[in-house]
């Protein structure tokens, strides 16, 4: 025990530990903020300076990176509605009508506030819990995989606020973008048409930075002229009845983003967009309604994507296994470091365990420290004419897609969805069910594809697996009552009784 | 505000240090490596544990990205699409060699040039720790009896369970359900859930979860005990014919694109070299389970042949393959 | 409901567009493996080429009813879509930018991209030459040195 004190406070009382995380945290959020640059990447690039490091020092720089860096996307997503990374897609649909408002620098305050609180109650879970919760994440065949897929697709209904014929098809035309390339089970090329360069399949941030950030841009240029919003920068740190008042809501989605960010083949993207729409559907009485700047909005992803990191600690701490892209660079660095990264670890070197959860704290402080500061800077970005924003952000929009693979290609295809995105726009489709659909659709091919060969390729038992497994009945079920309740199938139903 | 500016001189400056050796040539940037299977397998632990000791020979960061699928055609596809000039390179296992015979792709790694053939890996059969088999035999009993019912963790055609399970299928027979996995990873994690039944995998992946007890190792694909795994019986102890295709296991190889220039090619070769030869790194291969080779040039080449037609016939012989080895300009052993 | 809302220009057109599309997706998803259900490359993709017929054949549906743009005639609904959504200066910042991409890989990165921002400010905002010009110098300067020196990306 008191080992594990000495442990956990190591990275706060050494002053080089206590530096590299802090100046983690502030790489990560500004990498965050960047389209294109991800944490990933960052990560990568950064260990590559720590080889000659001892092990806790590299730990503690990926530590503060990878926790500033979720938070990071969702700048972008408030200021300029381009999410910085997946994980903040959510977070624009209620943080960049809030920047339009007049209130960018009050929903950043809000969001920082709230990611942090995520970022605990993730850390807390891992603490606690973290042997039980990746037993039981372990417990997911691949039919639940596939039955969160659903669920996830289903939040079509709440995302697609104008029309739900509109939101299937997004969701649907999302899906196919996702599944261009080489299928992962017979690699049988899929809507290529041919081309070698559509093999590889389409990169979903070009999708996300084109239809978010072009076609933004391109609707801005209609109001040129507009005089842009001054932004209320006062009263930037929300206050304590706020935060009391969001801390019900922020400890369930939390939940949520740890759960799904422990289970390895899910994240914090997935994590947030279902932390939205479970504020959507719980929130009576929202600060305003849904989409148009409510703070439930902003609060539910923020706290689930940011709790998502101590989520995908737990796989790679207690089995050795990666949650996800930047837990398996800090595998390779416990292996460059003479570390045995298995489902030994825990035993072997308990240090790593209490020394992480330590240092997850002490980033999410710093996180706080350096999200509070220089708001007022970042919200006067809103106040800039729009004719000298919409060249940056274009320019923005180029090099983040063209950092990802270094090709002009992902340019080109990310200029494309930018025009796509912009007729979409104007004839009244959303942009979210298309992401929701690049990011589930593969998931859920794969896994249906799984589950099928599990049973022998049989859809009688393939069905009555969904219903004999308690973990899958369950998800079963729910997908079932969000069918019933938000669907089309409940408005056709008191279409009927009133008629 | 000063503390940020501050941050960022702080890592700009490193960022120089470590690029300035190599600004006046190549590499003067970042390279990409791109691992042709997923995070937490056999080809990306070797790939991440040697990266940094090619990263130091070569004064440049290499930053390594997963792109799985279609048995690793995905990866290795779109390093051939990437421009010749040494900035993306390919972290790849065996299964090229067998994309021709398989009908995969109509390429292998005679349409890149190799850098370096890392080492030579051990195969292991593991099944859940709770599984009702203790070793390949009794596995093979159960399936005879009930054919077609057990769940075999793969990776898709031309994967390494399907090799295995070709070979055994061609010394016996063992119809099972294949699901498949975007690699070892994603696999050992199913196999850790018990949502399938058993899963040939690279010693390098498998071994500490049977260490740790987690896994049972019910055959290495080796002719004789290996003293990683002390427990687990050899195959041959269950299908003594299988003899013939022994020793034989995966390899992991870097690779770039084949018009690449020679002096960037040699550059490449000289720092993974080093990177391989490395104590740490050639620590972590012998504890793996896997063999170091430290292959380059001409030497690489003929390996690489050598272990394709051996492979390749072995699975015609099995009736596995979908394209005669023959129509594919593939000589015999 | 009396009064139906009335299509945007060009709306019916666009939808037709998709529709034609998702009939493109269901084609394409057909030749992966043909009809093999119900584990297949294939079988999802046929999925969803259905689905995307469905939704829009429901919005279409949906819209029969609905009053027209009030315009006059296919051409006058061209016009009226083009004057409202594109108008003079999202076709000339389109050019501009399909002409950045071009620079890019003749001029490299800096040139390009300080040509862009500097003429694209200035046709934007009619003028201001200084300001244009000094918001150009530290947007390239910033955004070089964290992309080039900070993180070593490669810039065309």
């Amino acid at each position: 025990m008191a080992d594990s004190v000495s442990y956990f406070l190591m990275a706060w009382l050494d002053p080089s530990l206590l530096m590299l995380t802090a100046i983690g945290t502030l790489a990560g959020i500004y990498v965050g903020a960047i389209p294109g640059l991800s944490v990933t990447m960052a990560t990568s690039i950064l260990i590559s300076f720590t080889f000659s490091w001892d092990v806790n020092d590299a730990l503690a720089l990926i530590v503060g990176i990878y926790t500033g860096g979720v938070y990071g996307g969702s700048r972008t997503a408030i200021l300029l509605n381009i999410p910085g990374a997946p994980s903040s897609v959510a977070t624009s649909f209620d943080g960049y009508p809030l920047a339009q408002k007049g209130e960018a620098g009050q929903a950043i305050g809000l969001s920082t506030v709230m990611s942090v609180i995520g970022g605990l109650i993730g850390v807390a879970v891992l603490a606690s819990v973290a042997p039980y919760l990746s037993d039981m994440a372990l417990q997911f065949a691949p039919r639940d995989y596939f039955l969160i897929a659903v669920l996830g697709l289903l939040l079509v209904g709440s995302l697609a606020t104008e029309s739900l014929s509109r939101g299937i098809f997004a969701a649907a035309l999302g899906a196919v973008i996702g599944l261009v390339g080489l299928d992962q089970v017979t690699a049988t090329p899929r809507f290529t048409m041919g081309s070698m360069q559509l093999m590889g399949g389409i990169h979903y941030v070009v999708v996300m930075i084109g239809m978010f950030g072009v076609a933004e841009a391109f609707f801005q240029l209609h109001q040129l002229n507009a005089k842009p919003v001054r932004q209320k920068v006062d009263k930037i740190v929300p206050s304590l009845h706020l935060v009391l008042k969001f801390l019900p809501l922020s400890i369930r989605t939390s939940v949520i983003g740890v759960i799904v960010g422990a289970l390895p083949g899910t994240g914090g993207d997935i994590a947030s967009l279902f932390a939205y729409d479970h504020a959507k559907r719980s929130i009576k009485k929202p600060s305003r309604p849904f989409g148009t700047g409510a703070y439930e909005g902003l609060v539910a992803p923020e706290t689930a994507n940011n709790a998502a990191v101590g989520g995908a600690y737990v796989p790679m701490l207690t089995l050795g296994m990666p949650g996800d892209a930047v837990t398996a660079i800090i595998i390779g660095a416990l292996v460059i470091h003479g570390l045995n990264p298995g489902p030994m670890l825990m035993i072997e070197a308990p240090h790593i365990f209490w020394f992480t959860v330590g240092n997850l704290v002490l980033a999410n402080i710093f996180l706080l420290i350096f999200g509070l500061t220089g708001i007022k800077v970042f919200a006067k970005v809103v106040e800039l004419p729009k004719a000298i924003l919409i060249p940056l952000i274009l320019v923005l929009c180029v090099v983040g897609s063209y950092s990802l693979n270094s090709s002009m290609t992902e340019v080109y295809w990310m200029l494309g969805f930018g025009l796509l995105g912009y007729f979409m726009k104007i004839f009244r489709f959303q942009m979210g069910p298309v992401i929701l659909g690049v990011i589930l659709g593969p998931l859920m091919d794969k896994t249906y594809r799984q589950a099928m060969s599990s049973v022998g390729d049989d859809t009688g038992s393939f069905l009555l697996s969904l219903v004999t497994n308690p973990l899958s009945l369950v998800l079963t079920i729910a997908v079932v009552l969000l069918l019933l309740s938000n669907t089309p199938l409940k408005r056709v139903l008191l279409r009927h009784r009133q008629t | 505000m000063i503390k940020q500016i501050l941050a960022t001189l702080a890592l700009s400056a490193g960022a120089l240090t470590v690029a300035s050796p190599a600004l006046a040539d190549y590499p003067e940037r970042n390279i990409q490596g791109i691992i042709q299977w997923g995070a937490g397998g056999a080809t990306d632990n070797v790939a991440r544990s040697l990266t940094p000791h090619v990263e130091k020979a070569l004064g440049t960061s290499i930053i390594l990205n997963n792109r799985p699928g279609g048995t690793g055609v995905i990866g290795m596809n779109q390093v051939m699409q990437q421009p010749a000039n040494g900035y993306t390179v390919l972290y790849g296992a065996e299964n090229p060699q067998l994309y021709p015979v398989m009908d995969l792709a109509d390429f292998d790694y005679s349409a890149m040039t190799p850098i370096n053939v890392i080492g030579q890996g051990l195969v292991v059969i593991a099944a859940p720790a709770d599984s009702q088999f203790d070793n390949l035999a009794e596995l093979l009993d159960y399936a005879h009896e009930h054919p077609g019912e057990l769940r075999m963790g793969g990776t898709g055609a031309g994967g390494l369970p399907s090799t295995v399970l070709a070979m055994i299928n061609s010394v016996d027979s063992l119809d099972v359900r294949n699901v498949t996995f975007g690699g070892d990873g994603p696999g050992i994690t199913a196999l850790l859930g018990d949502h399938i039944d058993f899963m040939p995998l690279s010693l390098a992946g498998a071994q500490d979860q049977i260490a740790a007890g987690r896994l049972k190792g019910l055959a290495v694909v080796t002719k004789e005990k290996i003293e990683e795994l002390p427990d687990t019986p050899p195959i041959t102890q269950a299908l003594p014919d299988i003899d013939s295709y022994l020793p034989w296991g995966p390899f992991w190889t870097v690779a770039v694109h084949e018009d690449t220039p020679d002096d960037i090619v040699t550059a490449l070769s000289d720092a993974y070299q080093k990177g391989v030869a490395n104590e740490e790194f050639q620590n972590f291969l012998s504890e793996n389970g896997g063999k170091s080779l430290n292959l380059q040039g001409e030497e690489a080449r003929q390996f690489l042949e050598r272990w394709q037609s051996v492979t390749a016939w072995a699975l015609q012989k099995a009736g596995s393959a979908k394209v005669s080895p023959e129509d594919v300009g593939i000589p015999k052993p | 409901m009396s009064n139906h809302p009335s299509l945007k220009a060009g709306e019916r057109a666009f939808n037709v567009l998709l529709l034609l599309l998702s009939l493109g997706v269901l084609y394409e998803a057909y030749r992966i493996t043909g009809f093999d259900l119900p584990n297949s490359a294939g079988a999802f993709p046929l999925m969803l080429g259905a689905i995307m017929i469905a939704s829009m054949v429901a919005i279409l549906w949906g819209q029969r009813r609905h009053t027209g743009p009030g315009t006059q005639g296919a051409l006058d609904e061209a016009r009226h879509f083009f004057s409202e959504h594109f108008p003079l200066a999202i076709i000339v910042f389109s050019a501009m930018a399909i002409g950045y991409l071009f620079l890019l890989t003749f001029l490299g990165f800096i040139s390009a991209t300080a040509i862009f921002l500097f003429v694209s400010q200035v046709y934007l905002r009619r003028g201001h030459l200084l300001t244009s010009s000094i918001v150009t110098a530290v947007a390239t300067g910033i955004i070089y040195a964290l992309f080039k020196l900070l993180f070593q990306v490669y810039l065309p």
